[in-house]
């Protein structure tokens, strides 16, 4: 059963028709707190109340005061100046790690979900052995070999998190692969990419932006992490995880050094979800309708 | 005895304080509302519904989506979600205000004295259970029988529901079961409280036809041994027809008219119910158009004050607009309309039958758009990995092989230009992979195919776009057909731009061409799937596959998902199409009455076989294959022939390997004996030019 309406349509009138509504909220606050944080970056990169790496002995672990906003921390460094320099350092990770990601695990997913076969069998034994590991061994597996570099970090962040998307990805290809629709392509005589491209892809989206807003999150903390082991960022440059990690010691004593790039990090994420969560919306002509 | 849906809760008047419940009536309901949601947004799914039900009655509750019959079950178990609620009015059930319960008093009431029997048997069950374990919780519950009795109490149960090997049952969980099976045992768990009132709501929807039939016999049977009162709510006639006495026909969330079963498909009185009636196929009398019923369910968030059907209505006047009450119109009879009686039996009329139909006749030469000729798909049974040591050489050598099914067995099928053929039979039967082998969809094992001439499984024809220009696929399902992604321009440039033919015209207007052949405003050239109603959706999948501009369209199910007034206008449509382009369908379906009425001629399969193909005219005529005489005479008739039923045991048995008889040997009420298990029938051709597959001969069949 389906509904009770007849449709002698030319004839009937039909109901008036959607009309585009405007943006959904949290994707306008989203893109506009982005936009804010990406200018605080770039403001950051060239310019800074005091120089990020510039150390002044007589001023250590000083409380925020007018000088030194947010305090200093454990070389007399202000701190404001370093979360301004590491903004664009923690972006970079979180986003390019988060483009690696999805530009190599939706693709593998789409497939594996879809050709089924030896191609899944292959890719998903593939992603089963790579999950087996566990994440900071296979960072330092990708960048023990090499001279460490932030593109590199970031790409190797990016990787780890590829079986992870795959499996997602995989998982709503299967379920999207069995609707009618794609076996409708599939009788006009669609290539293959044009379905998994265009019949399925545009579906698959709401569940992989919601798992890409939290893997930038999670991007940012890992490469904190590879750098602490010397392995992304190289003193005496910091991103915020370092700097969180740096300042972890000093939590009693002077909790600002960790505290004002949480915050920062904290208030991105929040962002990002938000960001996420519109363009869900707004992609979805289901959700759009209902929104407002 | 009166037993009727009555008219005092239909004006506002203040109910009286005094529950109403009535001597002899197990059921009451005083204008009970229900409301979704609050504020300007909320929904009244059921308006003032009153209606009573005497002790050892059954009340058939008939309505189309939307309603609100399943509603009223579940607000008669106590089991309103989110944000529904009891907007007013009673249920008085044996003396008891059920709103006025508490939830303990819910809990002794639900499954103790009001058993419930879900609509669909597959998800129903929990599959990580034995059937034992969920037989035995509400006897233990209910009942507080200990699990030693309860277990015999179960088995019990299971034999009074016709199982025929309760214990092999009791120990199974769900997934070895059969639909029928599982429904079975869902009826044994809701009487296992032992109550006095069973609601069944869309107890056989899920089922095939013969399994259907098989359950309606027995819900006939447990009604007549335990005087159980029922409530049957159900969308299908003739279903209802089967099992009641009473009728009450619900539409937009209120009864609109009750009447006694015989004389409200004999005589309907309100137009609604007319035009439901008028726009089901029927086996028995078959015609070139149906009936439908024009227009949409108003909108329940601010339904009309007057008649709710007047938008509908072919009778509608201006009285129509001011609010209706019932009115008796008979004895025992009542109806909210206040021409009812005025109108008598006028027959409902709607512009479709106003154009004549066309006289149909196909060209006894006319080419063949389809020939599949020993069509054949095997497919690997799941988990069937077998090893077997391999002794034909020197040395023994393991070897895996898989278990496999002949899904269609070398199937021989002809369509011809501008035919319609019906392909019948019951889930299983590997109707829907035979069509998808037609045009490749799955590749077939082996046999030969050609489209309009051509040869598709070799050569040049067989490119997947040569294949799509020629024959097309119309989906069942009309909610997962279309990429909800997508605006219908989308939905239909697309397949113009890859298969159309060069014609004049900016593409929006070639679009708005494929709209008119279908129906439909140009208004809905931006509509995304989830803005339109099914039968919309439907005409968008009808006018996908016209852009291929096809001589030969398979329609798998293409009506089942559709309500009755909405099937009615396809299949008009698909009629319609057909003459007007010169189409062949294959039109598949389970249901007869449908096919009866769209084809031509008409394929029954069986476990991956045909087994009979004849004129669909002559499927009002004895001397048939005998499983094709078991559906016919499953179908749920309104008609209510006097004809002794022919019921089949079981259920479709699996596809299986080396059929050395007959494929319908092990379920033929007919069977003769081992001959049927060790030797293929042969063809017989019997009367009105049917042939079909069977030892006995046609004239023995008729007889």
């Amino acid at each position: 059963m389906v509904d009770a309406t007849t449709a002698t349509p030319a004839a009937t009138a039909a109901p008036p028709a959607r009309r585009r509504r405007p943006w959904p909220a949290t994707l306008v606050w989203g893109t506009a707190g982005i936009a804010a944080v990406l200018a605080f970056a770039l403001v950051g990169a060239v310019w800074t109340p005091h120089p990020y790496d510039g150390m002044n002995i007589s001023a250590r672990f000083a409380a925020p005061s007018a000088t030194y906003w947010l305090g200093t921390d454990e070389f007399g460094r202000d701190v404001l100046s370093r979360v301004m320099a590491g903004a664009h350092l923690s972006l970079f990770m979180g986003a390019f790690a988060t483009f690696i990601s999805l530009a190599v695990g939706v693709p593998l997913g789409l497939i594996a979900g879809y050709f089924r076969g030896l191609r899944e069998e292959v890719i998903m034994r593939a992603v089963d052995v790579m999950i087996s590991i566990p994440p900071i061994m296979l960072g330092l597996l990708i960048l023990a070999v090499t001279t460490p570099d932030i593109w590199k970090s970031a790409g190797a962040v990016g990787l780890i998190y590829v079986p992870i998307i795959v499996r997602l990805t995989r998982g709503v290809t299967l379920e999207l692969g069995a609707q009618e629709f794609i076996e409708a392509a599939r009788a006009r005589g669609e290539r293959d990419w044009y379905i998994l491209f265009v019949e399925i892809l545009p579906n698959a989206w709401p569940p992989i932006i919601v798992e890409a807003a939290l893997r930038v999150t999670f991007a940012i903390l890992l490469g904190a992490a590879l750098s602490f082991l010397g392995l992304g960022v190289q003193p005496p440059a910091s991103d915020w995880g370092l700097m969180i990690a740096e300042g972890r010691p000093f939590l009693s004593q002077a909790p600002w050094i960790a505290i004002a790039p949480g915050v920062a990090l904290v208030v991105t994420v929040i962002l990002i979800n938000l960001f996420g969560d519109g363009l869900r919306e707004r992609l979805d002509p289901r959700l759009r309708q209902k929104g407002a | 005895m009166r037993h009727t849906c009555s008219a005092p809760g239909d004006r506002d008047a203040p109910i009286s304080a005094q529950p109403p419940g009535r001597e002899g009536e197990i059921l009451t309901l005083d204008g009970l509302s229900v409301r979704y949601g609050s504020g300007p947004s909320s929904l009244r799914a059921l308006d003032k519904v009153s209606l009573s039900l005497p002790r050892g009655g059954a009340l058939g509750v008939v309505g189309e989506s939307g309603s609100g019959k399943s509603t009223l079950a579940m607000t008669l178990m106590g089991l309103l979600a989110g944000s529904a609620r009891v907007d007013g009015g009673r249920a008085v059930f044996e003396g008891e205000d059920l709103y006025a319960l508490s939830p303990a008093g819910w809990a002794g009431m639900r499954g103790r004295r009001i058993g419930l029997v879900f609509q669909d048997p597959f998800t129903a069950l929990n599959p990580a259970k034995t059937i034992a374990h969920q037989l035995t919780e509400p006897l233990v519950l209910h009942r507080g029988l200990s699990e030693t009795a309860a277990r015999a109490e179960a088995r019990r149960l299971l034999d009074e529901v016709g199982i025929s090997d309760p214990d092999a049952m009791l120990s199974a969980y769900p997934h070895a079961l059969s639909g029928g099976m599982k429904q079975r045992a869902l009826i044994a768990a809701a009487l296992a409280g032992d109550p006095d009132l069973l609601i069944l709501d869309e107890p056989t929807t899920a089922l095939d036809v013969t399994i259907e039939a098989q359950i309606l016999d027995l819900l006939e049977a447990l009604r007549a041994e335990r005087q159980l009162s029922m409530i049957f709510i159900s969308h299908n006639l003739g279903v209802i027809a089967r099992v009641v006495d009473e009728v009450c026909v619900l539409y937009a969330g209120q009864v609109v008219e009750t009447a006694p079963k015989a004389e409200i498909f004999a005589a309907p009185r309100h137009p609604y119910t007319k035009g439901l009636l008028a726009s089901m196929p029927r086996l028995g009398a078959p015609r070139a158009r149906l009936e439908t019923i024009p227009g949409r369910l108003p909108d329940l968030t601010n339904p009309p004050e007057g008649c709710r059907f007047a938008a509908r209505c072919p009778f509608a006047e201006d009285r129509c607009a001011a609010p209706q009450p019932m009115v008796s119109v008979g004895p025992g009879r009542e109806s909210r309309c206040w021409k009812a009686v005025a109108l008598g039996a006028t027959p409902w009329t709607s512009a479709e039958t106003a154009a004549p139909a066309r006289a149909r006749t196909v060209a006894a030469d006319a080419p063949p758009a389809l020939r599949a000729d020993g069509v054949s798909k095997r497919f690997r049974r799941a988990g069937g990995v077998r090893v077997r040591i391999d002794r034909s050489g020197a040395i023994p050598v393991p070897r895996i092989g898989h278990s496999t099914f002949n899904a269609v067995d070398a199937v021989s099928l002809t369509v011809k230009a501008g035919e319609t053929v019906g392909l019948v039979g019951e889930s299983g039967c590997g109707k829907s992979t035979l069509a998808r082998c037609l045009i490749r969809l799955i590749e077939p094992d082996g046999g030969a195919i050609a489209l309009n001439g051509r040869d598709i499984l070799k050569g040049r024809a067989a490119d997947r776009r040569t294949i799509a220009r020629t024959a097309q696929f119309v989906f069942q399902n009309p909610d997962s057909s279309l990429n909800p992604r997508k605006t219908v321009r989308q939905i239909l440039a697309r397949p113009l731009a890859l298969l159309g033919e060069e014609r004049p015209g900016t593409m929006d207007q070639r679009v708005e061409r494929l709209l008119d052949m279908v129906r439909l405003s140009r208004a809905y050239m931006d509509r995304y799937p989830h803005e339109m109603s099914g039968g919309e959706k439907q005409r968008i999948g009808i006018a996908r596959v016209l852009a291929a501009e096809p001589k030969f369209v398979i329609c798998d199910e293409a009506v089942s998902a559709l309500d009755v007034s909405v099937q009615a206008s396809i299949l008009n449509l698909l009629a319609d199409l057909r003459d007007e382009l010169g189409l062949a369908y294959l039109f598949i379906s389970h249901d007869l009455s449908v096919v009866r009425h769209i084809a031509d001629r008409v394929a029954v399969m069986y476990r991956g076989g045909i087994v009979e193909v004849g004129p669909a005219s002559a499927l009002g005529t004895p001397g048939h294959h005998p499983y094709t005489e078991a559906l016919l005479s499953a179908v749920p008739s309104l008609d209510s022939r006097g004809a002794e039923r022919m019921r089949l045991a079981g259920t479709v048995s699996a596809p299986g390997d080396g059929i050395t008889g007959c494929r319908f040997a092990d379920r033929c009420p007919r069977k003769i004996g081992p001959v049927c298990d060790t030797q293929a029938p042969p063809w017989r051709t019997g009367p009105e030019g049917v042939r079909f597959e069977c030892h006995h001969t046609a004239d023995a069949l008729a007889g």
